[in-house]
């Protein structure tokens, strides 16, 4: 082995590596596709299933179509599927009229023989429905929305009236219900693929390789690291504008945003740095003002928290302004409840426990914790919209408890364990929140807080109030907004007496792309769409320093 | 040779014991029940756990569990992760290759740079350049891997945008998994965009293995410093010297040759070196690699993954360790009867 | 190696007296010492020199850069994290679990390895041999590698990482002293004071440790710079120190968020570490040097 062979070999090696960055061949590659890091792997590939926002980001309006959508800025509801709908005058039977122009996605698993019609729209709410369904149990047999908004108490049935129209009948007027239909959850599934998947006996192929009407199909999914889907060409609207979407999937924060950074994916989702994103040139950070809360929840099953007042006690020696200041960077709205203000039902005068230690110490000796006591905070794992950061936001509320004599332990563990863990009650607080699936103030009211949702659920803090409950239920049952505003004034009133949990800010969500990339991809509700990206042939400095490197090298 | 490999072989077998051995104990000491985290089953029902039970022989001694876990291991069963509730073999044949290939570019790198740097050294033992060689192998073995390969990223991959700093391979390129050494599959592939791919692959193996590279490449100096001095004072070059060899001559047909073979001995110890420190690389630049895999497993207290993963790896560097020995034996018939060789 | 003196006399300095006498004479390596007895000192004394408290954050003063940048605090000189805890005093405290634990780790495992590897040269045969079949297998396994297997059954935190890193190096120690241990005990001296009747034990303790004591102290520099680097990543990766020690591999973890707008709270941990390393290297260099230029003489 002689030197020269040593240097020649180098050489080589420097070659093929300076060679490797740039390519004329591979940028056009490249514009006809999007790399998108996401924050996690989805739980699923059916969004019934699953509320979580890694899980409609990667499907909802990716594979899926709804029967009817919000659109605007004033989030009206605007046909999809169904290209009509009808409600009787008593809200009781509401009917769709189907486009018949819809086609589901050809893959190597699956072809369809036919369009969308009224069987796969039955399909897939008798799936959520009716316990007896073939489909039902299959994924565990857990349509945690569904549950959450009572729709199987709400529906009596679906029915089919022709090939291209069905009703569904209710038990009783619900003013939330449209809005629940144009959810990122009520998305539909084919009819004729569950049958021969049925035939094939193998159901549960239903939810991890999917058939949907979107604009994307899924090509191949590795677990935990990447998921790759092209373009629907079939679609009934106007066709996706890239050929293939890339979701790369990158857990830790540091990580994409350095994939950002060094222009290896297009798109990131809950970027940190931001003021390191706007400094650069070639990057762009939006947000959206979506509908949510990030909260402090009492596990109020526990001690020491079945009592109301060290719930309050806590509540008041929690410094919101700083955590919002910290956590959040100043990119947030101070919460006073669980609703944000831009609802039409939020009330300006509702009451808040506000900063108060001294209150705080006192209640606490009230209490009978006059030397203080020793308690948990589970911190969820990932960024959420509602909160990007919980460990941090943990350790902030650690030394403000340290100050009325509350020793504090914080408990981070991996996202699904710390789900699960969550939904078996072994926590005494935890840190989490709440993005609105729909503008319907009911989302907030019911999910986080209502009895039914203690069980099954979102609501971790396993608080069921009766008065409460009455009230929010009343809500629905009316159409008439200064009434239902009234009802949830008063639940807040409730919500400021019991705290079984402390709101701490409404916030943006965030996401940072490369200017090549153009289009809408947030949306104020449920998951990201990439219907209509596109990406900007790349003129600019970095294309043109490139092509001189090429030059150099040939 | 027959005696070196027979007792390769008793220490080969001997070992694998030991390391099943302990990997089956691991099932005990980790909290959870022993059956589960033999299997990885965490969802199992009663039956299903019934006939976990008896498939493990959990009823009978201990010796019968662990002939039943043997006879599982040597099917390929290594239960099912707890985590993401898939087989683990098949996930540890999906990313061991890419270990193996980042170790391998690194190991080759690592010998590339250190072995001539070292023979310099020796060569111009105790002058200038010697102790500037010195040093820099000294502060290159200090530097903790993970914030070299952080200020690399920071250097190479942001600020100058030369390299990119995550993954095997640009997402953007579809290559089937044939045998999980990117670069195989690449030229194994029917892409229309083979060339590039296998470019963009190469450009983002440079960052990792040169810092996987970095603190062997700083022991083979030191060994091959060491090697050359000793040959350099051996009597069989000055007697080359007095025969009236030059010394590019000397050096080149006769030190080279002897210092190597003295280097490739120690190649399988530092081999396991590099792995350890490939592991820690593949979590910095998100390398698919099974490092990676299991420090993620043991966030998660994946305990099924743990044991497997780590009685896979260590297997895989103490074959290599055997194979390097082998490799030395071949090429030194001195070595063979060496009783006490490890 | 003369000497005035008034009476002509001979001096024997002892081995361990002549190795400082040479040891002293590397300039470099005096450097290092000088650095590595600071760190020790800074490791013992930090609670009492950190200007602030390591966990406790003001938040005012959030993600403040060192002194010497323009936007910088000389009150804060390295600057604050996230949190506003200044730089400085979580690496000076820091240096006590990184740097204080690696020594204390290096300590121990070296006082019970030199126990077992002395009594282990003085048995024979089959226990003898089972002995060296199993520590060869244990020692071909890297340290780093063997330190995350038993992090991996304890769980992770930093009690356990030193356990686990204590363990990683009993081993090499036991085999070292065995090594030695024997080899001096070939030696003629040795068997001149057992024909003067000496025990094991006493000849143990009179004549093979003062020969041997410096092999040790050359091995224990290494441990001690795999120990820093091997806490270190353990707390990198989250499974040695949680938040919110000030364990440096931890700090660096912790400030990795922030890499691109507040990098110091990467770099300065990462060059701790750095220091540290070198300094125990230095030592170590000139321990070994000393050590060659000794028998050679």
């Amino acid at each position: 082995m002689s030197f020269k062979l040593l240097l020649s070999l180098l050489a080589v090696l420097l070659a093929s590596l300076l060679g490797g960055c740039e390519d004329s061949g591979k940028l056009t590659l490249s514009q006809r596709s999007i790399i998108y890091c996401s924050e996690g792997s989805p739980q699923s590939f059916n969004p019934q299933l699953s509320t979580s926002g890694t899980t409609s980001d990667a499907t909802s309006k990716l594979l899926y179509n709804t029967l009817i959508v919000f659109k605007g800025e004033n989030n009206i509801l605007a046909p999809s599927i169904a290209k009509s709908w009808h409600v009787t005058h008593d809200g009781k039977k509401i009917t769709f009229y189907l486009r018949k122009d819809v086609q589901f996605h050809q893959t190597a698993y699956f072809t369809p023989t036919r369009t969308l019609n009224a069987d796969d729209v039955l399909f897939s709410f008798n799936r959520v429905l009716d316990p007896e369904h073939p489909f039902h149990l299959v994924s565990g047999g857990d349509y945690p929305f569904f549950q959450g908004v009572k729709f199987a108490q709400l529906v009596e049935k679906v029915e089919k009236i022709n090939d291209y129209t069905v009703r569904f009948i209710l038990k009783r007027n619900d003013s939330s219900f449209l809005a629940n239909l144009a959810t990122d959850y009520a998305v539909i599934l084919s009819a004729e693929y569950a049958e021969k998947l049925l035939e094939a006996n193998t159901p549960n192929e239903i939810d991890i390789s999917p058939i949907g009407t979107g604009p994307f199909y899924i090509k191949d999914y590795r677990v935990g690291s990447l998921i790759r889907y092209y373009r629907h060409e079939f679609y009934w609207q106007e066709k996706a504008k890239i050929e293939q979407l890339v979701y790369d999937i990158s857990p830790s924060k540091t990580s994409r945003l350095t994939k950002l950074l060094a222009r290896e994916c297009d798109v990131s989702s809950y970027p940190i740095a931001h003021k390191k994103i706007a400094e650069r040139s070639d990057l762009h950070l939006e947000s959206v003002t979506s509908l949510n809360v990030g909260y402090l929840g009492f596990n109020t099953q526990k001690a020491p928290f079945n009592n109301k007042l060290v719930r309050q006690a806590i509540s008041l020696a929690i410094n919101k302004q700083a955590i919002i200041a910290t956590v959040y960077q100043s990119q947030a709205a101070y919460a006073k409840s669980i609703l944000p203000a831009s609802s039409w039902a939020y009330d300006k005068n509702t009451p808040e426990l506000g900063y108060d230690p001294a209150r705080a110490k006192s209640l606490l000796e009230v209490a009978g914790y006059p030397e203080g006591f020793q308690m948990d905070i589970w911190a969820m794992p990932v960024p959420r919209p509602y909160n990007p950061n919980a460990v941090t936001m943990a350790k902030l509320i650690q030394a403000d408890l340290k100050k009325i004599g509350v020793t504090v332990k914080v408990v981070s563990y991996e996202w699904s364990t710390f789900l699960r863990r969550l939904s078996l009650g072994e926590h005494q607080s935890f840190l989490l929140g709440w993005s609105a699936d729909h503008p319907d103030p009911d989302n907030f009211f019911t999910s986080i807080l209502s009895c039914s949702d203690s069980k099954v659920a979102s609501n971790r803090t396993f608080w069921c109030h009766k008065e409460y409950d009455q009230l929010i239920k009343k809500a629905l049952e009316t159409s008439n907004i200064n009434k239902r505003k009234q009802y949830y004034a008063r639940a807040m009133h409730i919500i400021y007496e019991e705290a079984p949990l402390l709101a701490i800010a409404h916030s943006k969500r965030f996401q940072a792309r490369s200017t090549e990339v153009e289009g809408k991809i947030l949306s104020n509700f449920g998951g990201v769409s990439f219907h209509q990206v596109a990406k900007a042939l790349a003129y600019d400095k970095s294309a043109k320093q490139a092509a001189q490197l090429n030059k150099v090298n040939e | 040779m027959l005696t070196f490999t027979l007792r390769r072989i008793s220490l080969f077998i001997f070992t694998m014991l030991a390391l099943t051995l302990l990997s089956f104990s691991l099932s005990f000491l980790f909290p959870g029940d022993t059956v589960i985290n033999h299997s990885g089953q965490i969802n199992a029902t009663v039956t299903e756990l019934a006939k976990l039970n008896e498939a493990y022989q959990m009823d009978k001694n201990l010796l019968n569990q662990y002939g039943a876990y043997l006879s599982h291991i040597f099917n390929g069963d290594f239960g099912q992760s707890m985590a993401s509730q898939s087989p683990i073999s098949a996930e540890i044949i999906k990313l061991l290759p890419a270990t193996i290939e980042l170790s391998l570019v690194a190991l080759l790198i690592a010998m590339l740079v250190g072995i001539p740097l070292g023979f310099i050294a020796a060569i111009k033992h105790q002058k200038t350049s010697d102790n500037i060689i010195l040093s820099l192998a000294m502060i290159g073995y200090s530097i903790p891997t993970f914030w070299l390969g952080l200020l690399a990223i920071l250097l190479f991959s942001i600020n100058l945008g030369w390299l990119p700093s995550a993954g095997q391979i640009s997402l953007l390129f579809e290559i089937e998994f044939v045998t999980g050494i990117q670069f195989i599959d690449i030229l194994l592939s029917d892409s229309p965009y083979k060339w590039q791919a296998f470019r963009n692959a190469s450009a983002h193996i440079v960052l990792p293995a040169f810092v996987v590279a970095l603190a062997p490449a700083t022991i083979f100096i030191r060994l091959s410093r060491a090697a050359m001095i000793e040959v350099l004072a051996a009597s069989y070059i000055r007697a080359a010297r007095a025969k009236g060899l030059n010394f590019s001559q000397i050096i080149f047909r006769h030190a080279i040759r002897n210092a190597l073979i003295k280097i490739i001995r120690h190649v399988g110890l530092q081999f396991a070196n590099l792995v350890t420190i490939a592991m820690v690389t593949e979590v910095i630049f998100s390398w698919p690699g099974i490092g990676r895999w299991l420090i993620e497993s043991i966030y998660q207290r994946d305990y099924t993954a743990i044991q497997s993963g780590l009685l896979v790896l260590s297997c895989f560097i103490f074959i290599v360790h055997i194979l390097t020995d082998f490799i030395y034996a071949a090429l030194n018939p001195l070595a063979r009867g060496n009783k006490h060789g490890s | 190696m003369a000497r005035e003196k008034i009476y002509l006399e001979e001096v024997f300095p002892s081995p361990f007296m002549q190795l400082w006498e040479i040891f002293r004479k590397t300039p470099v390596a005096m450097v290092g010492f000088a650095c590595f007895i600071s760190l020790i000192l800074l490791a013992i004394f930090s609670p009492l020199l950190a200007p602030y408290s390591p966990v406790d954050g003001n938040l005012d003063m959030i993600l403040i850069p060192p002194a010497w940048h323009s936007d910088g605090n000389v009150s804060y000189l390295l600057g604050t994290d996230e949190l506003g805890r200044d730089m400085l005093s979580r690496l000076m405290y820091g240096s006590s679990l990184t740097f204080g634990l690696s020594f204390i780790v290096v300590i121990f495992s070296l006082v019970i390895g030199v126990v077992i590897g002395s009594l282990s040269a003085l048995t024979k045969g089959i226990k003898s041999s089972f002995l060296n079949h199993s520590l060869d297998v244990v020692l071909s396994i890297p340290s780093l590698l063997l330190a995350i297997i038993i992090v991996a059954i304890l769980g992770p935190g930093i009690s356990n990482t030193v356990w686990a890193i204590a363990i990683v190096f009993i081993p090499q120690f036991i085999h070292i002293t065995r090594y030695a241990v024997k080899e001096e005990f070939r030696k003629d001296y040795v068997l001149a004071s057992r024909l003067d009747g000496a025990s094991n034990f006493r000849i143990l303790y009179y004549s093979v440790f003062p020969n041997i004591v410096e092999r040790l102290m050359s091995q224990a520099t290494l441990a001690q710079s795999a120990a820093i680097i091997d806490i270190a990543t353990l707390g990198f990766l989250g499974l040695g120190a949680q938040i919110p020690l000030p364990e440096w591999g931890a700090i660096l973890a912790n400030g990795l968020e922030r890499f691109y707008i507040a990098p110091w709270t990467v770099y300065l941990p990462g060059l701790a570490i750095l220091f540290a390393v070198v300094a125990t290297n230095l030592v170590g260099e000139g321990i070994r040097h000393a050590l060659k230029l000794r028998k050679e003489n």
